[in-house]
């Protein structure tokens, strides 16, 4: 495999009898924040699952940050951050106790001086004791964030990081991740349907269709190649019809 | 720091937190205690009724309590430890793993360099040590109120006996909390992780019993073990179900350290039954595989 | 159709179906039908050990052989009744909690509520759907245990038996509805509708097994195994005059006892059935009039507890954020 942040060759996930993820084979280079995207069921989660050691792949391989999936799936997890859809949190513990909590668990020792920083660098300070519980779906994508970020992973994987939040919560997300891969360097793999926000966030994108990549291409390149499209979604829609027909 | 002290130190504090764990917590303790004023007050009348029945001349037998142990008012918390005891381990250790399943975070702890034993292991150990302080509370103040009955502080040899039932409660309390931890494990659904353990509970203390003594359910509810029924059938059936029966080997092993003269006897084998189930359940939490761990929960 | 009605029919739809429903139910009644067969293996092993005695006896010239132990059917029951009073009790809360608590997750609560149904219908349909439940798992559980004694105990069973246990399965009947309704009104009125299920268990752990079982350990006669007074020798009506000298504690501990609805549920089963032997094979009538005070009670809070469950079952309630 290469040396990019993020090496699939033909990975394939299946469960049972159902192909979930069919032969995939892509590379992001480090630095670059790529979106996945495809169409409820295409395999976007299980594509994530698999990258971060959650689920093993039935064949083929994949090597996230340089460490092997399935040889290495410990290498793969010091050095990846990850925010599943939806997560909650334990809501009677406060923030610095939720995030102490995952970052004892990444290595880190003594790490509050460590999440001090990363909440400041989210503009989330002053909200150490706070309770979870009493925390709004975007505060609780912020506190995702950081608890992904705490341990200054090389990889930072998304998934549908933009769900249930409002048009506020959906810049603000952007304006992190965009300073997250600028600032820090972070080679970003972000599942989302939000295709505005994808073209306002990445520097490459994939399109699964039914468990196949049909698509994998820097976003300025996707759209030269498309020259009678006007933006991503109808370019999106055009290889949906492909799918359709 | 590493993954078994992180998760211990977590559940702790998660344990802390929960109002639930605090009701069912202040129940045991607050039980544990009144069954000690229950006991010496029950103790009290029987003595009474047992003096008069000789004052009438009604009998010549023997006062069946003469020269009881100060440990006897202890009797009845070997029942709230088995009813209340039992109930809130199971509660405390279904809650462990059905919150990371619940809260989603359990793709937080999995996608990190955590070992699943080491993290299973370490959820256990924070259960252990909340279940270790609440028993050792409960019997703290029973001790004293032991020794304001006794009109002294309870000697060495009885103390030791006090810690020794401590610690047998504390192996069937674990033992029950991994029960639940298991359930929280496996089951589909939050309603289901809580009440499988309570069937399994019933079953034990229970129909097993009943099986092999005729006992009846409620009769199981008294500290004194039930009177084996005798001949043929029950007596091929009690060696089955005896060892499997674990609340009426905690109640006989109880009882014998507590020196209730009505359970006579060595108290090895039933020490060593439990013992053998606390590390039986650690073995088969412990071995969960991840993808279990991941499994989403329904309601 | 009422609205009352269509929810009520729905819980019902939603049960036969529930696999956990069947479980808990398929657990009653195997630990009701082992009670039956093991309470008449406990018989045959008495009249074993009363023949060989009898034999013994015979042997060395005795010619007045002592009374045969008596099989009473009925008494066949008495573990069914305590499972039912315990794990009936249990399994009653964990449905009515799941029936409140299942809307709530599933989302179909505000599907519910956008619809023109009366202030009461969804706590009283729930109810109502629960009732009809435990109607029909009493009927099998009553009919598998009346088949018990006749093919397991192999004991033969009168018509005024059958009345008997017919009157048994109705206290039965109230007694789970008791309990279904109060997790419905606790859990409608919990924030946290897990702390609504296991408040509910704390009941339980309280009314059903505490208390009753602090009545029973305070009982004199339960302090050594096989009782206190059978093992001074001390018949019975020798056993009430020393007790009478001791009316308070036994006031305290009777008080203690009756503060629970499961004994209530007990004292009316075990008399009807005529488990207790004061009991035992007692005109109707005059069970009735020693008991009537119990039923009334039983009913009362029962009727208390439906109206509980109806009345904190709020839409405001309901709507409380899940967590």
């Amino acid at each position: 495999m290469t040396n990019s942040a993020i090496a699939t060759d033909n990975l394939s996930k299946s469960y049972g009898s159902t192909l979930a993820l069919d032969a995939l084979s892509l590379e992001v280079a480090a630095g670059e924040v790529f979106g996945l995207l495809g169409h409820n069921g295409a395999g976007k989660t299980t594509t994530v699952n698999v990258l971060t050691t959650l689920l093993e792949p039935t064949y083929g391989n994949a090597e996230v940050a340089g460490h092997s999936v399935t040889a290495d799936a410990m290498g793969v997890r010091r050095s990846i951050g990850y925010l599943p859809e939806n997560v909650q949190f334990y809501d009677n513990l406060t923030l610095m106790e939720n995030l102490r909590f995952f970052a004892e668990l990444s290595g880190l020792r003594r790490p509050d001086q460590r999440i001090r920083d990363v909440l400041r660098i989210l503009d989330f300070e002053g909200r150490d004791r706070q309770r979870l519980g009493t925390f709004s779906k975007g505060m609780r994508q912020r506190v995702g964030i950081a608890q992904a970020i705490l341990h200054a992973p090389s990889v930072l994987f998304l998934d549908e990081p933009t769900s249930g939040l409002d048009p506020e919560g959906v810049r603000t997300l952007r304006e992190t991740i965009v300073r997250l891969n600028s600032e820090f360097g972070m080679t970003i793999f972000m599942n989302t349907h939000l295709l505005s926000e994808v073209t306002k966030t990445c520097t490459s994108i994939g399109i699964l269709r039914g468990g196949t990549l049909v698509h994998h291409n820097t976003l300025a390149k996707t759209l030269a190649d498309f020259p009678g499209e006007d933006s991503l979604e109808e370019i999106y829609f055009q290889l949906e019809s492909e799918r359709v027909s | 720091m590493n993954t078994f002290l992180v998760s211990a130190r977590h559940e702790m504090l998660n344990t802390r937190r929960a109002r639930t764990a605090h009701i069912l917590l202040i129940v045991f303790i607050g039980m544990v205690i009144a069954s000690s004023v229950i006991g010496w007050v029950t103790n009290q009348t029987v003595t009474g009724v047992y003096n008069k029945v000789v004052a009438d001349g009604l009998t010549t037998a023997p006062n069946p309590f003469a020269g009881v142990s100060p440990l006897y008012y202890a009797r009845n918390a070997v029942i709230y430890v088995l009813l209340i005891g039992s109930l809130m381990a199971i509660v405390l250790g279904v809650q462990a793993t059905v919150r990371d399943r619940k809260a989603s975070t359990v793709d937080l702890v999995l996608s990190r360099p955590v070992a699943t034993p080491a993290r299973l292991l370490g959820q256990l150990a924070g259960l252990a040590v909340v279940l270790a302080a609440v028993i050792g509370i409960s019997f703290s103040v029973s001790w004293l109120i032991f020794s304001i009955i006794n009109g002294a502080p309870l000697g060495w040899g009885d103390t030791g006996r006090v810690i020794a039932f401590g610690l047998l409660s504390w192996v069937l309390l674990t033992s029950f909390a991994l029960l639940g931890m298991l359930t929280g494990l496996r089951s589909k659904q939050q309603t289901t992780a809580l009440l499988v353990p309570f069937v399994i509970w019933s079953a034990v203390a229970f129909v097993l019993p009943q099986i092999g003594t005729a006992a009846r359910p409620v009769s199981l509810l008294n500290p004194v073990p039930a009177l084996a029924s005798t001949g043929g059938y029950f007596d091929v059936v009690s060696a089955f179900t005896g060892p499997l029966s674990l609340t009426e080997q905690f109640k006989r092993a109880s009882s014998i350290i507590l020196q209730d003269p009505n359970v006579t006897g060595e108290a090895t084998s039933s020490i060593l039954i439990l013992l053998a189930f606390l590390v039986i359940m650690t073995v088969v939490v412990v071995v969960t595989p991840r993808n279990r761990m991941r499994s989403g929960l329904n309601e | 159709m009422s609205s009352t009605w269509v929810i009520a029919s729905k819980e019902l739809l939603d049960l036969r179906r529930d696999r956990l429903f069947a479980v808990l139910i398929g657990f009653l009644a195997i630990a009701t039908l082992i009670s039956v067969g093991v309470a008449a293996a406990a018989f045959r092993t008495e009249l074993d050990a009363y023949n060989l005695y009898v034999q013994q006896l015979a042997a060395s010239g005795s010619t007045t052989p002592p009374a045969e132990p008596q099989l009473f059917p009925l008494q066949l029951l008495r573990g069914g009744v305590e499972y039912l009073e315990i794990l009936g009790a249990l399994f009653a809360i964990v449905l009515g909690y799941g029936t409140v608590a299942k809307e709530k997750y599933r989302g179909t609560l505000q599907l519910l509520l956008s619809r023109p149904v009366g202030r009461f219908a969804i706590p009283a349909g729930k109810v109502l759907g629960l009732a009809v439940v435990w109607l029909v798992v009493v009927a099998v559980l009553t009919l598998l245990t009346t088949l018990a004694i006749l093919v397991i105990g192999n004991a033969p069973l009168q018509g005024i038996d059958l009345v008997r246990i017919l009157i048994a399965a109705v206290v039965a009947w109230v007694y789970l509805v008791f309990w279904s309704s109060l997790a419905i009104g606790i859990t409608a009125l919990s924030p946290r509708l897990s702390t609504g299920l296991i408040v509910s268990i704390v009941v339980w752990l309280a009314f059903v097994l505490i208390i009753p079982q602090i009545g029973d350990t305070m009982d004199p006669d339960n302090q050594v195994p096989g009782g206190l007074f059978a093992t001074l020798q001390i018949q019975k009506p020798d056993e009430l005059k020393v007790l009478a000298n001791f009316a308070a504690f036994d006031g305290i501990r009777n008080g203690l006892e009756v503060s629970s609805i499961t004994k209530h549920f007990e004292r009316l089963s075990f008399a009807f059935l005529g488990i207790k032997d004061k009991y035992n094979q007692l005109p109707l009538g005059l069970v009735w009039a020693d008991m009537w005070g119990y039923a009334i009670t039983l009913a009362a809070a029962t009727l208390a507890s439906v109206t509980f469950a109806v009345g904190a079952t709020t839409r405001r309630n309901l709507q409380r954020k899940i967590s």
